[in-house]
């Protein structure tokens, strides 16, 4: 540690940054991933196949790219930030044209190796094109008007995209994450009072876009109860399993709700009904518990990150990871609506678990380059 | 250099701000997980649908229920058993629209009335049930439908793999698993409180031949119902008990639904072999001639005269099949006199006659496990004319079993052994004494002889050397006896060379038919069932036919029935 001091000497050797590399946060993204094979062992009644063997198999891929993620230099991410966005942003218009029809939004873009979901990468490069934008403004510049312009351009324009698919989950924590990134730019707090209105005085006008199928799921969020066979039946049938679990649950494999088929997508979305259902509050408690510790662990880095680009970007990805779990895990409870956003590193599922473990990996890649000072065109 | 410093501070406040902004980021996140946190426990541990007390109360009360010990036969084979099922009921306060879920429920219970279950589901409380008992497939059905409030009870319903095989001799339970009828209600506390299984004496095998034979006869004679019973008769254990029409003990319920229903399930719960009380006509002569051969006033050597019927008290007692002459005692038996037994039962006289029956266990309660008894019907006051009615079977009624038992006493070598249902793994000690064991022999001789030669015949079983008595008894209404409707028996034992059991079939009102020319007489519609059973039940019950012309079978039924010297000779005997 003493080496690489906030301001000591920044550059390390491969094997330098292989030792100084936070082992204590891939046990902590391997322990909740752990969790996760369990659950999906347990969901699919006992079985390996079709799900835990599968996303074991992922998880080791995803790994893998996230430690060479971490090793590269902080200033190459930097540089290739405003291409990846580009790059996800034609991607994510793509799937509007050839995108293969996926639980009926258009949501996965059949690259014939693995499908991919744009939407999901944009989150990731959003913050990074940010961070990078706001890396390059002066201090003072970044609580000025006009300098905002393009940031909620780089914000507005995949959200856009993401809401004709329709996704409205995605646009939402797109928006959030535009919200989070300006807010930690050191936006002025009337101009981010602004935004924030102005995104809230577009919902009546973003109402109006909404699918049936969509209006019908806020609206049952509202009052869940007002149809139980239908549109309110998860939400209802999750609540029943959470409560039927109690303190200490049913113990593993004996999750009546959840095996019985009563509770939907329980491999993905209402995975964490499965937990609380079979290991009860502690159990629930016990995972929550985790994924506060990784993120407070992240939030760490950012905080001893001397860049604004690797400040910004750690943050950034912790927002994302945090608005994975907080909604995810709210939804099931019935806190907001239903919006099909899976519990990060626990549903089944390709993209968001790679996409999650290459956000570690970028903040990973601040911890090791914190102590690099990097000018604001993005030379060290 | 101010330059620089304006720089420096310029950048250590914009980390500065940073750094707050992250703080604040921070916070804002660890008070986003304090929200998910309350809220979880909220959920798990307030929610309405935990098990609340009122539930735990109901399983603690269901789990007393539990484990309600199984009923087997005598070879080990399951005749009931519990079933661990699931019972649905509401919980109206849960339930958000009482009317579609009624609607949905019938839909999938179609058995249920919609108005019955929303009135139910509309109620105050928070517990109706809507169904018990129902089946896993029924559960998913139910389940399928989504609909919060409905709710499942695990309960044990008893199961009786065999149906209504022996339904009379194994009863059946209600809703709560308490025993009502038969084994399940007289051995209640045993089977609620013990976990040992009770064993029967029943044989499902033999049970099944006799129930089938008897239902094929009450079918071909259209009689109104039919009993039948099979006794050990070294042991008293009964290996069958049949009681037509019977029931499936499942689908008792719905014997409530109509006024009809019930009439008929009155009918086939009421267990004729234990419950229903005969006038059971000539098989009485067994006993009249054991009596008389016991008490001397007869041998086997003595006549009758049963030229004329006798009047007396404004009675006529005539012959069925007379033959107008003298009869010896066992022509009496074989030809089944009512005249010569009448005078037989004159020589007896009324107090012996009362002594014997009573001994052989036929006026009091039998001591078969089994709470749906009745006693036997006897006159009061027994007077010389009872005396002679009794011996041939009317003006007395007992059950078919009572009159089974007392048979096994008469051939066994003159023992009663006290009735019973469950498996003796060991010979009774407690057998009395009812006749000489030289009575007995002379009495299976009897009975070889009505088979052979006699009345019975229709009750051979080649190889098995069947002995037996038929009855037929006019049934009684009021005022008088009804001509065209009979009760029809033969009991039967076998071997006779060394009886074993004593096999009984009865029939009720048996029409006549064009094959027994019109006759529905106990030979010709009980005996035949009696043949059917044993040669289909010995070789079960590992008994080996024997070459009935050996000497050692000869010798079961070598009687002298010599026809009296000629009249006028006679040496009278009243």
């Amino acid at each position: 540690m003493s080496r690489v001091g906030d301001f000591g000497s920044p550059e390390l050797s491969l094997r330098e940054k292989l030792i100084h590399l936070n082992w204590e946060m891939v046990v902590m993204i391997s322990l909740i991933a752990g969790i996760g094979f369990a659950m999906l062992f347990s969901a699919a009644n006992g079985d390996l196949s079709p799900w835990a063997s599968r996303q074991m198999v992922r998880f080791g891929v995803g790994v893998v790219m996230m430690l060479v993620i971490a090793v590269i230099d902080i200033r190459f991410w930097l540089k290739v930030s405003y291409a990846l966005y580009g790059l996800s942003f034609i991607l994510l218009a793509t799937v509007e044209v050839m995108g293969s029809v996926g639980m009926g939004a258009q949501r996965w873009l059949d690259l014939t190796v693995i499908q991919l979901q744009p939407s999901e990468t944009m989150k990731i490069v959003l913050v990074m094109a940010l961070a990078r934008y706001f890396h390059g403004l002066e201090a003072d510049d970044a609580g000025r008007a006009r300098y905002l312009i393009l940031p909620l351009i780089l914000i507005a324009a995949p959200m856009a995209l993401v809401l004709r698919q329709p996704d409205l989950g995605t646009a939402g924590v797109l928006g959030l994450i535009g919200l989070a990134m300006l807010w930690l730019a050191g936006t002025r707090v009337w101009q981010f009072l602004v935004v924030g209105g102005a995104g809230l005085a577009a919902i009546p006008i973003g109402w109006q876009f909404l699918h049936g199928y969509q209006k019908q799921r806020v609206l049952t969020f509202l009052n869940p109860e007002s149809d139980p066979l239908g549109a309110g039946y998860h939400i209802m049938q999750s609540k029943i399993a959470l409560g039927s679990g109690g303190l200490f649950g049913k113990g593993f494999l004996s999750g009546t709700q959840s095996h019985l088929n009563f509770l939907p997508e329980k491999q993905t979305d209402f995975i964490f009904t499965m937990l609380a259902e079979e290991f009860g509050l502690v159990g629930g408690t016990a995972l929550i518990g985790l994924y506060a510790m990784l993120i407070g662990y992240c939030i760490f880095i950012a905080f001893r990150c001397r860049s604004q680009f690797a400040r910004l970007l750690a943050m950034g990805l912790v927002v994302n990871f945090f608005l994975y779990v907080f909604i995810n895990i709210a939804m099931v409870m019935g806190l907001v609506p239903v919006v099909g956003v899976p519990l990060p590193l626990i549903s089944n599922g390709g993209t968001a678990l790679l996409t999650v473990l290459i956000g570690f990996g970028l903040v990973m890649s601040c911890w090791l380059h914190r102590g690099i000072y990097i000018n604001r065109r993005g030379a060290a | 250099m101010t330059e620089r410093i304006s720089f420096r501070s310029a950048q250590k406040k914009a980390l500065d701000i940073a750094r707050t902004r992250l703080l604040v980021g921070g916070a804002l996140l660890a008070a986003a997980f304090l929200v998910i946190g309350v809220r979880l426990v909220d959920v798990t541990l307030f929610s309405e649908n935990g098990p609340s007390r009122q539930a735990n109360a109901r399983n603690i009360a269901v789990e007393k229920k539990m484990d309600r010990a199984d009923i087997v036969d005598r070879n080990g084979i399951l005749l009931a058993t519990g079933l661990k099922t699931a019972s649905l009921y509401g919980d109206p306060s849960i339930i958000i629209d009482p009317k579609v879920a009624a609607r949905a429920l019938v839909g999938v219970l179609p058995e249920l009335s919609e108005a019955d279950v929303l009135q139910k589901l509309s109620s105050k409380g928070e517990f109706v049930w809507l169904k018990r008992h129902i089946t896993p497939r029924q559960k998913y059905e139910v389940n399928r439908l989504g609909i919060p409030g409905f709710e499942f009870d695990e309960e044990e319903r008893r199961v009786y793999p065999l149906g209504r095989l022996a339904v009379h001799a194994i009863g059946f339970t209600g809703d709560d698993n308490k025993g009502l009828a038969g084994i399940e209600n007289s051995f209640n506390t045993a089977l609620s409180e013990r976990s040992e299984r009770v064993t029967l004496s029943i044989d499902v095998r033999v049970q099944q031949i006799l129930r089938r034979e008897l239902a094929a006869q009450i079918k071909k004679f259209k009689a109104l119902g039919g009993s039948g019973v099979i006794l050990d008769v070294h042991t008293g254990e009964v290996l069958s008990l049949v009681s037509l029409p019977d029931f499936d003990p499942h689908t008792i319920k719905q014997a409530s639904r109509s006024e009809k229903l019930k009439e008929e399930f009155k009918n086939q719960q009421f267990n004729r072999t234990t419950l229903g009380v005969y006038e059971l006509g000539s098989v009485f002569k067994i006993f009249n001639h054991a009596i008389a051969l016991e008490t001397g006033v007869a041998n086997m050597a003595s006549n009758y005269d049963a030229r004329k019927p006798i009047r007396s008290h404004g009675f006529t007692i005539s012959d069925f099949h007379a033959e107008n002459r003298w009869l010896t005692v066992p022509e009496i038996f074989m030809h089944s006199s009512n005249i010569g037994s009448a005078k037989m039962a004159l020589d007896i006289g009324v107090a012996a006659q009362r002594k014997f029956l009573t001994d052989l266990g036929l006026m009091r309660r039998s001591s078969i496990e089994l709470s749906e008894q009745q006693q036997a019907i006897f006159p009061a006051p027994w007077t010389e004319l009872s005396a002679m009615t009794i011996a041939y079977g009317h003006g007395i009624a007992v059950t078919p079993l009572h009159a089974a038992a007392a048979v096994a006493a008469v051939i066994n070598g003159g023992i009663l052994y006290p009735t019973t249902l469950i498996r003796r793994d060991e010979l009774p000690a407690n057998g009395k004494r009812v006749i000489s064991a030289q009575t007995s022999a002379d009495m299976r001789k009897l009975l070889r002889l009505v088979v052979e030669n006699g009345t019975g015949r229709n009750a051979e079983a080649p190889g098995y050397l069947v002995g037996g008595k038929t009855g037929t008894a006019e049934k009684p209404t009021a005022g008088g006896y009804k001509r065209k409707a009979l009760i029809s028996s033969f009991i039967g034992a076998f071997p006779m060379n060394a009886p074993r059991y004593v096999v009984m079939a009865q029939l009720d009102e048996p029409k006549g038919i064009k094959e027994s020319y019109g006759y529905a007489t106990g030979g010709w519609t009980a005996a035949p069932v009696v043949s059917q059973v044993i040669s289909q039940a010995a070789p079960l019950l590992g008994i080996a036919p024997v070459d009935e012309t050996a000497p050692n079978a000869r010798r079961a039924s070598a009687i002298k029935v010599a026809t009296p010297r000629a009249r006028g000779q006679g040496i009278a005997t009243n």
